[in-house]
C-alpha cells in the first residue's frame, strides 16, 4: 500500500483529527493527531488500512513548549509503513484515551508511559506502575524537570 | 488476585528468582488444582532505567550503554541505536562495513538462538542438551571475541562504520566452525524429532494461532513459528540484507516444538547469508571517505529531528525511537524490545494449561528479562 495513499484515506476520513500529515519516506509518515480521537482513528487504521501491528507508545517531555506528546507507531504484518501518530497534551494533569481495546499490546506501554510521565490513561483496564515500584509513583522520572535519583528512593533506605 | 480466591484454589508466585526464568521477574499463578486460572506479571526487578541514562550521555557514551540492554544481543542493539543516529546524521558507512555488521550480527543470532534452544531444553528437564548447545555456543562467541575483543558487550560499532576490520584467517576459522555447527544443527534436530518426552513435552503446548499471534503483537520466532512470515531483514531491509539470499523460517503449528524449529532453521540460514558475505566482501574503508566521523569521532553534535529505525533482532522486531534537539545528546531515546511485548502476551497463553507446561511455554519464548525491563 502506497505511503501517500493511506495518509489521503486517513486525512479523507477525519479533516479534523488530523493534522499536519506529511510523507518522511516511502515508508514512514507521521501526523498530528486530535488528543479526543486517538481511539477512532486506531480503530480505522487497523480495519481499512491494514495497520494491525502496534510497535510502540512512549511519551516525550517538551518541557520548553510546556508539552507532553504521547507518540504511536503503527505499523503492519503485510506493508512495511510506519505511520507515527503524535497526541500534544498539556504538562498539568495529562489525559488521553486510552487504546488497549483496538490495540491489546499497548497495554503495558501505557502503563509505562503513565509512571514514567504522569499521563493518565482514561478506561485503561489496570493502570498501575509496571516496572517502578510504587513509592516512586508522582516523581514522573522522565519528565525534564525530574530532580535525580537521591531524592526520595534513596531516603527510604537509610 | 486474592480477593477472588475460592476455598479449592491457591496462588504460587514463580520467581523472581526461579530456575525456569530468563531473568527476574514475578509470575503469580492461581492454580485451581493443577491448572492456571489466572496469571499476572511483575516486572521492574532489574530495571536499569537505560532510557533516562541515554538522554545524559553523549551519542558516543550511549553506544556502550545500549550493549547493555540484553547482553546476549548487544551487537543488534548497537545497530539500531546507530543506524537511528546515522539516518538523523545523514551518512551511511562504506559496503565493507557493512558486510563486516552483517556478519557479526548473523553470528549474535546464531548464539542467541542455541543458548535458546539449550536454556529451553533445559527447562523441560533435558540437560545434557543444555551442554551441547552451550559447547556449540562457545565457538560462534570465540568467533565474535576475535573480531570485537569482547565475548557479550563490544562498543564495536560506530557510526558510519565499524571499529576495526576483520582480523588475519578469519574467514577460514569461520568457515570451519560453520561446518562443524551445521553438522550438530542436524544432530540436535533428529534428536528433538525422535525424543519421545521432548515431543510430549512440546508438540501441541501453548498453541497460538496466527490471528492470536497478530493481536497479541508479538514478533520474532513466535510469530513466525504460527506461519507469518514477518521479518525486518525483507520488510524493510538495511544494511546489505537486499543483496544477500536467504528465506524466511516459517512453520505452521505455532507451538513450543514449532518455535524451537525455527530457531533451528534460523541457525541454517544465519549460516547460508554468513558464508555469502564471507565470500562478497568488498576490499575498501571501513568509514566514508571525506567524512568526519571516523574511527576517533570528534566531539558531535547531531542535527535535530526524529527517527524510526528497525531492525530484526533475534527475538523479533527491534526499534528505537529516538529525537534530537541539536545537541551532543539525545533529548529522548524510546527502546522498543522485541520481548517485551512477547513477556506481556505470555499470561494469556499460559492461562488453561498445567504448572509443568509453563515452564515448557515460558522457555519457548526464549526470554530476556533484562531487554524487557531495560
Amino acid at each position: 500500500m502506497d505511503v501517500t495513499e493511506i495518509l489521503k484515506s486517513l486525512t479523507g476520513r477525519f479533516p479534523e483529527a488530523i493534522s499536519e500529515a506529511i510523507v518522511e519516506s516511502e515508508i514512514r509518515a507521521r501526523a498530528y493527531v486530535d488528543k479526543d480521537g486517538v481511539k477512532e482513528v486506531c480503530q480505522y487504521l487497523k480495519d481499512s488500512l491494514q495497520f494491525d501491528h502496534l510497535c510502540v507508545v512512549c511519551g516525550v517531555d517538551y518541557i520548553k513548549r510546556n508539552e507532553i506528546e504521547v507518540v504511536y507507531h503503527i505499523a503492519s504484518y503485510n506493508h512495511p509503513v510506519v505511520l507515527m501518530l503524535k497526541a500534544i497534551l498539556p504538562r498539568e494533569n495529562p489525559e488521553i484515551e486510552s487504546i488497549v481495546s483496538v490495540y491489546w499490546n499497548s497495554n503495558w506501554y501505557e502503563r509505562e508511559t503513565y509512571e514514567l510521565y504522569g499521563i493518565v490513561f482514561k478506561n485503561h483496564p489496570n493502570l498501575k506502575p509496571l516496572i517502578l515500584p510504587e513509592d516512586m509513583l508522582g516523581e514522573w522520572p522522565l519528565r525534564k524537570d525530574y530532580k535525580g535519583f537521591p531524592n526520595k528512593t534513596a531516603r527510604n533506605l537509610v | 488476585m486474592e480477593e477472588r480466591l475460592e476455598p479449592n484454589e491457591m496462588i504460587i508466585h514463580l520467581g523472581p528468582q526461579h530456575p525456569m526464568q530468563p531473568g527476574p521477574f514475578r509470575l503469580n499463578l492461581r492454580l485451581k488444582g493443577e491448572t492456571v486460572v489466572d496469571a499476572d506479571i511483575e516486572l521492574g526487578y532489574i530495571h536499569k532505567g537505560i532510557e533516562k541514562i541515554l538522554e545524559n550521555k553523549t551519542y558516543l557514551q550511549g553506544i556502550t550503554i545500549v550493549d547493555r540492554i540484553c547482553y546476549l544481543v548487544a551487537l543488534v542493539n548497537e545497530e539500531c541505536f546507530v543506524g537511528c543516529v546515522e539516518k538523523l546524521l545523514d551518512i551511511e558507512p562504506p559496503e565493507r562495513s557493512k558486510y563486516i555488521r552483517v556478519i557479526l550480527e548473523e553470528l549474535t543470532r546464531i548464539q542467541s538462538h542455541l543458548l535458546g534452544i539449550g536454556e529451553f531444553a533445559e527447562f523441560i528437564g533435558f540437560v545434557s542438551m543444555f551442554m551441547y548447545a552451550i559447547r556449540e555456543r562457545e565457538n560462534v562467541v570465540g568467533l565474535i571475541d576475535m573480531v570485537t575483543g569482547a565475548r557479550i558487550t563490544h562498543s564495536y560499532l560506530k557510526f558510519g562504520g565499524v571499529r576495526d576490520d576483520l582480523p588475519d584467517g578469519f574467514k577460514e576459522k569461520t568457515l570451519s566452525v560453520l561446518n562443524g555447527l551445521k553438522k550438530e544443527i542436524d544432530n540436535f534436530e533428529q534428536m528433538f524429532h525422535t525424543d519421545r518426552i521432548y515431543r510430549e513435552r512440546t508438540v501441541g503446548v501453548g498453541v497460538l494461532t496466527a490471528d492470536a499471534a497478530k493481536n497479541l503483537g508479538v514478533s520474532g520466532p513466535v510469530l513466525r513459528a504460527t506461519g507469518v512470515p514477518f521479518d525486518i531483514r525483507k520488510n524493510e531491509p538495511y544494511l546489505v540484507y537486499k543483496d544477500l539470499d536467504f528465506k524466511v523460517c516459517t512453520e505452521t503449528a505455532g507451538d513450543c516444538f514449532a518455535r524451537v524449529q525455527v530457531r533451528l532453521n534460523e541457525i541454517r540460514e544465519s549460516i547460508y547469508i554468513l558464508e555469502q558475505c564471507l565470500d562478497q566482501i568488498p576490499e575498501g574503508p571501513l568509514f566514508p571517505e571525506n567524512s568526519l566521523y571516523g574511527r576517533r569521532t570528534p566531539v558531535m553534535r547531531v542535527p535535530a529531528g526524529e527517527v524510526f529505525h528497525r531492525v530484526e533482532d533475534p527475538r523479533g522486531e527491534m526499534g528505537m525511537y529516538m529525537v534530537s534537539d541539536g545537541s551532543d545528546r539525545p533529548y529522548r531515546v524510546k527502546i522498543r524490545g522485541p520481548y517485551y511485548p512477547t513477556l506481556q502476551a505470555l499470561p494469556p497463553l499460559i492461562i488453561g494449561t498445567t504448572v509443568a507446561d509453563v515452564a515448557s511455554i515460558s522457555g519457548s519464548m526464549d526470554g530476556c528479562t533484562s531487554e524487557a525491563d531495560r
